[in-house]
C-alpha cells in the first residue's frame, strides 16, 4: 500500500545521493505517497493508486439520508412494512444510545452499533396492526353461537386434547418435545355407574384427580403427535370398556380394597352393639339375638353414631365431625 | 513424530496426576497446558495508551459489561432455557464473521451483528464506505447466495455505510 510506495521512492532518493534513509528519517521527514506523483511509481500498466490517497476518480459524495426528505404524514408502514434492523437514515428521530463518555452524551445513531443488535418495532405501529387486522378479518369466522359460556363447552365438548407448537430461530423445524398430548376428560361426562367408576379410579390411579373429578391422560411414548394422540383415545376406549366389565377376581374385594368407610359389618359396628348389648337390662335373654340386634340398629342413637362415624372415616377430622361424633357417644352413651 | 503431540501431552498430564495423587498431599493435579496462554481477564480488552488510538463503542466497553452497558452481537432463541441447537448456532455464527472479515476486507467498521428470525439469517453489518457502491452490492450477492447455499437457510444481508468508522473515545 502507502508503505510500498514510500520505500520505492526513498530508495530513488537513496541512491541519487549515495544514502539509504532510515524508518524514522522517513516518518520525519513526513514523506507520503501523494508526493510521489512526481516520481511516478505507477508502471504505465494502468493499476488503480493502491495507496488512495490522491485517487483518479473522485468518491462518489453520499446523497443526503431518507430521513430528510420525509414528509410529517407520511405512510409509515411502507417505510417499515416488515421487521427489520434499525436504519438511522430511514428513521426521523434523533435517538441517542450508549453508556456516554465522560462529560458527554451518548452517541448517536449513526454507526450506532447498539440500535442495531437490539430487536426493534417500528413495523408494528397501531397503523400497521390495524392493516394486518384488515387483511385478517376475511379468513375469520365468528364464533359458534350455541357455545356461548363455559358449561355449555363442556356439555358440548368434554374431552379437552392439548398438545404444544415450538417456534425457535435454527435451520431445523423439528422440536422433539412437540410430540406430547395431554388429554382431560371430567368422569362425570362419562357414561359410568357406581361399579364402573370406582373400578375406572382404580385402574388409573393418580392419573385422577379428585378435587376436580378430571381424568388426564399424558402420553409422549411415540414419536409423532398423531400417534400419541391415537394411543390416548384408545387408552380412553380401552379404560372405559374396561370398567364397565366385571371380572370374576373382582368378588374378592375386601375391606381394604374399599375406596369408602362402610359402617355396616365394621369393627365399629360390632363394639357399639357390645357395648349397647352390656348396658341393657340383663332381665331380658330368651329374646332372639338377631331381634334384639335389629332393634338396636334401628335406634336414632345409632344411626347418629354410624353418621358420625361415617363422616369422620371418609372426611378426615376435622373440628366439625369431631363434635358431631362427640355429641353421637354422649347420646349413644346417655351421659 | 510417532505419536501426535495431544496424545503425547495427555499421556504426560495423566502421568504427572497419577504422581501427585499417590505423593505428597498439598500439590494439586499438575497437567500439561498445550495451547497459547488465553487469560479470561484480558479477553477483548483493549488496554489504556497513549491517547492516540481511537475505539469504537464495542471495543471501549471491556466484556463484563455485556448485559449493562452493551447487548448482544449475536441474537437467537437456543440460548434460552430447554431450547436445543446452541453450539450450533454458535458455529455458524463464528463462520459467518470469518467470512464476512475476509470477503468484505478491511471495510467493516466494527463488529457484525447477527440475528436469526426463524430459519432466516440477518447479518447486519455497518461498513466503511472503502469500495465503490457497485463492489459492495457484488459482493453482497456473492455473500447472500454462498452462504445460503451453505447453511440451506435464507441468509439476508443489511449494509450500512459510514464516511469513518465512529470513535467513542480515545485510548
Amino acid at each position: 500500500m502507502a508503505a510500498s510506495c514510500m520505500r520505492a521512492t526513498v530508495l530513488s532518493f537513496g541512491r541519487s545521493n549515495g544514502q539509504c534513509l532510515g524508518n524514522n528519517a522517513r516518518s520525519l521527514l513526513g514523506i507520503r505517497a501523494g508526493y510521489s506523483t512526481a516520481l511516478s511509481i505507477n508502471n504505465g500498466k494502468g493499476f488503480p493508486d493502491r495507496g488512495g490517497r490522491m485517487p483518479r476518480r473522485a468518491k462518489r459524495e453520499s446523497g443526503e439520508p431518507r430521513s430528510e426528505k420525509m414528509a410529517e404524514n407520511q405512510d409509515w408502514t411502507a417505510v417499515y412494512p416488515a421487521a427489520a434492523v434499525f436504519k438511522p437514515s430511514a428513521v426521523p428521530l434523533p435517538v441517542r444510545m450508549g453508556y456516554p463518555v465522560k462529560r458527554g452524551v451518548p452517541p448517536q445513531k449513526n454507526g450506532n452499533l447498539e440500535l442495531m443488535k437490539i430487536p426493534n418495532f417500528l413495523h408494528l405501529t397501531p397503523a400497521a396492526i390495524k392493516k394486518h387486522c384488515e387483511a385478517l378479518k376475511p379468513f375469520c369466522t365468528d364464533w359458534p353461537s350455541g357455545l356461548d359460556s363455559d358449561a355449555a363447552c363442556e356439555k358440548h365438548f368434554p374431552i379437552k386434547v392439548e398438545s404444544k407448537e415450538f417456534v425457535s430461530a435454527g435451520t431445523s423445524l423439528r422440536n422433539p418435545k412437540a410430540r406430547v398430548v395431554t388429554l382431560t376428560v371430567k368422569l362425570s361426562s362419562l357414561n359410568l355407574d357406581e361399579h364402573a367408576r370406582k373400578k375406572m379410579i382404580k385402574l388409573v390411579r393418580d392419573r385422577y384427580c379428585k378435587e376436580t373429578d378430571t381424568l388426564t391422560i399424558h402420553t409422549d411414548c411415540c414419536p409423532l403427535r398423531q400417534q400419541n394422540y391415537d394411543y390416548a383415545m384408545y387408552l380412553l376406549t380401552v379404560l372405559y370398556h374396561e370398567s364397565w366389565k366385571t371380572e370374576g377376581w373382582e368378588a374378592e374385594k375386601t375391606r381394604e380394597d374399599m375406596e369408602e368407610y362402610h359402617w355396616e359389618g365394621s369393627v365399629s359396628q360390632r363394639n357399639a352393639l357390645d357395648t349397647l348389648l352390656r348396658m341393657r337390662v340383663a332381665s331380658e335373654e330368651e329374646e332372639d339375638p338377631g331381634a334384639v340386634r335389629e332393634e338396636l340398629l334401628g335406634q336414632p342413637a345409632v344411626q347418629e353414631y354410624k353418621d358420625s362415624v361415617t363422616r369422620l372415616k371418609n372426611e378426615g377430622e376435622t373440628e366439625d365431625a369431631m363434635l358431631q361424633y362427640r355429641q353421637a357417644v354422649k347420646k349413644l352413651l346417655n351421659i | 513424530m510417532a505419536a501426535p503431540l495431544t496424545s503425547r501431552c495427555a499421556l504426560l498430564g495423566a502421568t504427572l496426576r497419577q504422581l501427585s495423587i499417590g505423593g505428597t498431599p498439598f500439590l494439586g493435579a499438575r497437567g500439561i497446558h498445550s495451547t497459547a496462554v488465553c487469560y479470561k481477564n484480558r479477553a477483548a480488552r483493549i488496554r489504556v495508551g497513549k491517547g492516540d488510538r481511537p475505539l469504537t463503542y464495542e471495543q471501549a466497553l471491556h466484556p463484563h459489561q455485556i448485559g449493562h452497558r452493551k447487548g448482544w452481537l449475536s441474537a437467537h432463541s437456543s440460548n434460552l432455557h430447554e431450547e436445543e441447537g446452541a453450539a450450533d448456532r454458535t458455529l455458524e455464527d463464528v463462520f459467518i464473521r470469518r467470512f464476512i472479515f475476509g470477503t468484505f476486507h478491511g471495510c467493516l467498521a466494527d463488529e457484525l451483528v447477527i440475528k436469526r428470525r426463524g430459519n432466516i439469517i440477518y447479518i447486519c453489518a455497518l461498513m466503511v464506505q472503502k469500495l465503490p457502491p457497485q463492489k459492495f452490492y457484488f459482493l453482497l450477492g456473492y455473500t447472500e447466495t454462498l452462504l445460503s447455499h451453505f447453511y440451506k437457510c435464507p441468509v439476508k444481508m443489511d449494509i450500512q455505510t459510514l464516511d469513518q468508522r465512529a470513535v467513542y473515545k480515545y485510548v
